[in-house]
């Protein structure tokens, strides 16, 4: 071996062993049984419905843009909820281990959780939170929304999409597994060095961490190419550059940062992975390594990264927010121009996220005012939407009310963004909670974005409502939970709290530190009525359903396919006239959905390969994190293997006839409830107008 | 803008929808695509050089760049790489008029220069590696390995996309999957002699 | 529905903070107590920095707010402009303010970065004639020890310095990447292993301060806590004299011994009254050879009270 491993190691199980199962740990045991349960359940619920068939036939093995997206959300909610369930412990202990003369258990000297385990908490809350969570979910919205906002039957490479899509569950499912068997990363979500060096993380969770990250990054990209390329070469004829929706532009602006910076991720943790597993110095600290570097290549990668999770939520509260105004987005040239300069900005901000390492002053000036200047094009933004609300109608649905709440967020959040950015007061709140409550502010506005968005996109893919008072429930009690949490950390950030502690030695901390835990509780409650909201709303779905404009004054075109939207998203592709696609159509009065003349279409089939290529990975991955190097060499062989089986298929597309089509598309057109008319027409008033027969040349 | 954003239509002569629209032109997305993934492995490339810069002199009291590498030497594999990148373009070439056999031919040349390439890398570090040069020593051999073995790796990668190529060509002939395919080694192994070079000039110079 | 809700939480929310506001005593907020000139003027501009914003931020909030409440659609007279979405004055106003709110702030960046430089804060000036105290700083698994090269002495988990004198640190890591941060004196920098990084700062006053390492170091971290007691001129030298009677010494063996994995959980400190002449220069040197001190597997796995495990 060229590294020096703590533990045994054997050919046939690498590192595995029966101590790193955490058997005698009750907590990790109890969430054990908590997932059997429900994974049992979900078996047994499918088994007795009979829908194996159905599962394997229309959601394991499609390549459908919008069931991709849908999966990608639903991942993303199941480990939003596992990191929230990491957030609850952290507050929990941090509430519970105040002074020196609190009480310790289950192995703590304070508290319930030795830093062993408090340290793999608060960064597997981190890598779940921004890799599994927020990646995932907005990745989903761009899937499902970006195609239909184009007028293109799928993305450019429908069965690329789908290995995105199982390589980030892979991932996921590699960090549920560290749960069960190893350890987790010690070392904070960004994993920076020398902590994750061998000598100073002996165990397998920095592995974990780099693999799972690894994995989801390598589908991240490949989303990122396809999301690109579908933009550029797949729109509808008559879509200029001029006319693409919002939320389009602010996806490509976000891909085109993805593609260009997840790489560098690549990088940084590939030598991370050499000097843990060959012993190179990329890293050390010794023998020529330089461990500044690696803060460097990380984060390159990481300030860009959350401009890749902000923009598509500003495009989202760009899609909002006029609809519930009633008007078209004010500014839109500077709203596409600011995305970009936004874009283009992130590449040269980085090292704003440590300042203290000690760059001198020219350095530190020079990235502090970068990052100053993108609160020019942030700023922009907010004053848009302002004056998109001035002299509008504005209702307030609940995806309008998640709208509201992040750009109010967005206020505080900037705010101490160009605190943190003067450097002489980072020095002071540097690593401390308040730039905790600082970024988790700026979460809480995607957060509220991606919430706003499910809500208003659910009707198209879904066909009914999410239950409306359930929804303004779950959204004050957000509202109310992340007040609770967040002020009280930024006055504990002036007080001098530093962030990661397990034990608190000060118990002045301690009155703010309840208010926090109230905090979550309010969340907890969130939790619970958002579950009872999708519960309701599945149950209740047929009085809520809708047509095509489910909220009956949207302006862009995926307004225009049936709800819940067909396989082929458009039977006849339309032509586009203007921006507002949707709305210029209301305007003038062609609010047929009905074509004629249909044509053959083709669309890409179903195939079991990226499901393959995902559980393959997944063993990959484990056979690496525990140097078991045959289960790695065979799954690194079975995945070239059937790459390249793949590339052997001819038999990848069918054809759809144009008679079918006719014959599908009449039948949603039936099924659909009397498209929504409530069209706001120039001049003022309302209209109610049956849509006359479209006209097309040769009539 | 706003003129031209918004079509001002006579009511008798708006289309609506487009049925004739709906096949793209499947090679130029899928070479498309292949060139925005291109631009992500010279970005990895980018980080890697970035990271050789910085370490490139960190010889940790070890052997120094002088004293280990060659230019003479990695002229002649610079030479190898270049005709097999000429060999697949004068195989490309014999794509545009359908000749199969020439462009079989073109690459089985590509393919041998491809992996005499291979050989005389591996050939050199086995020769570091006897002598206990080894990339565990200092940070400039952990660079210097890295960024060549990546590109050698890459190399490999190309040599066994070209093999499953030529299958695919005595299998389906000049199909659209196959041509775009070919199309997108092409890029691929063109920016693989381009990497080179820039190592050839940054690590061996 | 909406109101009702709405009204309860802002009563909540009001009262909750009169609570938090009222319950603490600004004394322990330490980022606004700063008894140093380095604190004291990162203090300011972080002022100054927050006043400037809020000229902007409490304006847009309030913009919004009415726009909110006057374009409601429930409320009937409001004028509807259903195809008014652009206007150059705005967006000159929109882009205008906030560049020039940035320069203004990149101007106190500018001047703000060189006053508290690490490297030579500009705030900590020497009166004529007076010689900085210089400290080495080496951080291990999981102690500080403070080394004064000049007086010969050591500490650990304690700092000692003088009233009304520049205080020069150099710092370096014998294991993972920490910080220094004593919030009412100075701000943070890194501490860096094989490297050397430097500090300025300086007590106005008498007084014992909180120090601790603000960047995550491993399972000990929490525990990485010092004190800075600032003594007068006349008590400085006093404890110097005291510590240079003790009896300990620190060698570059005893260094190596001390610098194991432990964690101090009850506040120990030690002090060294000789120190091998060095010590500093000669960690780092190792350190770059490639000593490193490892942690043991699963460490903290399971603590118990007075135990360094």
């Amino acid at each position: 071996m060229l590294v020096n491993l703590h533990g045994p190691w054997s050919p046939l199980v690498g590192r595995l062993a029966l101590p790193q199962i955490p058997y005698d740990n009750p907590l990790v045991v109890g969430a054990f049984f908590f997932s059997l349960a429900i994974a049992v359940a979900l078996a047994v619920g499918v088994t007795s419905a009979g829908r194996w068939g159905y599962l394997w036939r229309e959601w394991l093995t499609t390549v459908d843009h919008k069931k991709i997206g849908v999966m990608y959300i639903l991942v993303g909610m199941v480990m939003l909820f596992r990191g929230f369930i990491d957030a609850v412990m952290i507050r929990t202990q941090q509430v519970m281990a105040v002074g020196a003369h609190s009480a310790g258990h289950l192995g703590a000297l304070h508290g319930y959780m030795p830093p062993f385990h408090f340290d793999q908490v608060y960064s597997a809350h981190g890598a779940i939170m921004i890799f599994f969570a927020a990646t995932p979910i907005l990745v989903g919205l761009m899937n499902i929304v970006v195609p239909l906002q184009i007028g293109a039957r799928d993305m450019a490479y429908p069965y690329l999409n789908a290995v995105g899509l199982w390589l980030t569950v892979a991932a996921a499912a590699l960090v549920m597994l560290s749960l069960f068997v190893g350890d987790f990363s010690h070392a904070g979500w960004i994993g920076l060095t020398p902590l994750t060096e061998l000598p100073y993380s002996p165990g397998v969770g920095v592995d974990y961490w780099l693999w799972s990250v690894q994995i989801s990054s390598l589908g991240t990209t490949l989303g990122a190419i396809n999301l690109i390329a579908t933009i550029i070469k797949m729109r509808a004829p008559g879509m200029r550059w001029s006319r693409l929706p919002i939320f389009s532009w602010t996806s490509l602006s976000a891909n085109i940062i993805a593609v260009t910076t997840f790489p560098v991720l690549t990088a940084a943790l590939l030598l991370l992975t050499l000097d843990r597993y060959l012993g190179t110095h990329f890293f050390t600290a010794g023998m020529g390594g330089n461990l500044m570097l690696y803060t460097n290549l990380f984060w390159v990668w990481g300030h860009p990264e959350v401009y890749f999770l902000v923009l598509p939520a500003f495009g989202a509260l760009s899609e909002i927010i006029p609809t519930f105004s009633g008007k078209p987005l004010f500014g839109y040239a500077t709203m596409v121009l600011a995305s970009f300069g936004i874009a283009g900005i992130s590449w040269t901000t980085w090292l704003h996220h440590f300042f203290t390492m000690g760059a001198g002053p020219s350095i530190n000036t020079f990235f502090s005012l970068a990052t100053m200047t993108v609160g020019i094009f942030t700023g922009v933004k907010v004053f848009n939407w302002a004056f998109t609300m001035y002299r509008g109608r504005l209702r307030f649905d609940t995806p309008m009310l998640w709208a509201m709440a992040a750009v109010f967020l967005l206020l505080p959040g900037g705010l101490t963004g160009l605190m943190v950015a003067m450097v002489p007061a980072d020095y002071q709140v540097h690593n401390s909670v308040f730039l905790v409550a600082h970024f988790h502010n700026m979460i809480a506005v995607i957060a509220f974005a991606a919430l706003g968005a499910i809500s208003y996109w659910f009707p198209k893919v879904f066909g009914f409502k999410l239950d409306e008072p359930l929804g303004k429930r779950v959204f004050w009690y957000w509202v109310a939970g992340s007040l609770m949490v967040f002020v009280p950390m930024y006055l504990l950030g002036f007080m001098g709290m530093t962030r990661r502690l397990d034990y608190v030695s000060h118990p002045s901390w301690l009155p703010l530190l309840v208010l926090e835990e109230v905090g979550i509780g309010l969340y907890c409650i969130a939790a619970y009525y958002q579950v009872k909201q999708l519960y309701v709303s599945v149950r209740d779905r047929h009085v809520n359903r809708v047509g095509a404009d489910a909220w009956g004054m949207a302006r862009s075109m995926e307004w225009m396919t049936h709800s819940p939207v067909p396989f082929y998203n458009f039977a006849v592709t339309p032509r586009v006239h203007a921006r507002d696609e949707w709305a210029w159509r209301r305007e003038q009065g062609l609010t047929s959905l009905h074509p004629d003349g249909f044509q053959d279409i083709h669309m890409p089939k179903n195939t079991a390969v990226p499901l393959i290529l995902g559980g393959l990975s997944c063993a990959l991955g484990f056979g690496l994190v525990w140097r078991i190097w045959w289960l790695s060499a065979v799954s690194l062989a079975a995945i070239m293997g059937t790459v390249i089986a793949r590339a052997f298929e001819k038999d990848t597309d069918y054809v759809i006839s144009a008679v079918e089509l006719e014959r599908l598309d009449a039948g949603h057109a039936a099924s659909s409830p009397e498209p929504q008319t409530v069209g706001i027409v120039a001049g003022g008033g309302l209209a109610s107008r049956q849509a006359p027969s479209s006209r097309h040349p040769g009539d | 803008m706003t003129s031209r954003t918004t079509e001002t239509v006579e009511p008798g002569e708006i289309v609506l929808w487009d049925a004739r629209h709906d096949s793209h032109d499947r090679i130029a997305t899928r070479t498309f695509g292949f060139w925005l993934y291109m631009l992500s492995d010279a970005m990895i490339f980018a980080a890697l050089f970035t990271v050789y810069a910085i370490l490139g002199h960190n010889y940790a009291g070890g052997p120094t760049a002088a004293q280990i590498l060659h230019p003479g030497r990695a002229l002649i594999e610079t030479l190898v790489v270049f005709t097999s990148v000429l060999a697949f373009g004068l195989g490309m070439s014999a794509l545009k008029h359908g000749n199969r056999s020439a462009v079989l031919n073109w690459i089985a040349v590509a393919f041998v220069l491809g992996v005499a390439f291979v050989g005389l890398e591996i050939q050199a570090f086995a020769h570091l590696a006897n002598h206990g040069i080894v990339p565990q020593r200092s940070a400039f051999l952990s660079a210097f390995y890295t960024i060549v073995l990546t590109h050698g790796l890459h190399m490999v990668f190309g040599l066994l996309w070209m093999a499953v190529m030529a299958v695919q060509v005595l299998r389906d002939g000049f199909t659209d999957n196959v041509v775009y395919r070919l199309l997108n080694l092409r890029i691929f192994w063109h920016f693989q002699a381009v990497i080179w070079v820039c190592v050839f000039v940054f690590i061996y110079l | 529905m909406d109101t009702r809700i709405f009204r309860t939480l802002a009563g909540c929310s009001t009262s909750l903070l009169a609570l938090m506001l009222g319950g603490c005593s600004t004394r322990h907020f330490w980022l606004f107590h700063p008894h140093g000139p380095v604190a004291g003027t990162e203090m300011h501009i972080m002022g100054i920095d927050v006043l400037i914003l809020l000229i902007i931020i409490v304006p847009t909030a309030l913009l919004l707010v009415w726009f909110l409440w006057h374009y409601r659609a429930s409320r009937e007279h409001s004028t509807y402009a259903p195809n008014w979405s652009h206007s150059t004055a705005i967006e000159l106003i929109v882009w205008g303010v906030p560049v020039v709110t940035v320069a203004v702030l990149g101007y106190i960046a500018f001047q703000g970065i060189r006053e508290v430089n690490p490297y030579d804060p500009t705030v900590v000036v020497s009166r004529a004639g007076e010689n900085p105290l210089t400290v080495d700083v080496i951080t291990t698994d999981w102690k500080w020890l403070f080394l004064y090269p000049k007086q010969h002495i050591a500490t650990v988990d304690r700092l000692v310095v003088p009233v009304q004198t520049p205080v020069r640190f150099k710092l370096t890591s014998a294991t993972v990447t920490n910080s220094i941060f004593i919030p009412e004196l100075v701000g943070q920098i890194y501490i860096m292993p094989g490297m050397r990084t430097e500090q300025s700062m300086l007590a106005n006053r008498p007084g014992t301060y909180e120090g601790f390492s603000a960047t995550q170091s491993g399972p000990g971290f929490t525990w990485m806590q010092f004190q800075t007691k600032a003594l007068s001129e006349a008590g400085f030298r006093h404890w110097v004299h005291r510590t240079q009677q003790g009896s300990r010494v620190l060698t570059y063996t005893a260094f190596n011994k001390l610098a194991r994995p432990s964690i101090d959980t009850e506040g120990k400190t030690i002090q060294y009254a000789r120190v091998q002449p060095g010590l500093f220069d000669h960690v780092i040197e190792e350190v770059r050879d490639g000593k490193v001190f490892p942690t043991h597997w699963a460490m903290t796995e399971h603590m118990s009270r007075g135990t360094s495990n």
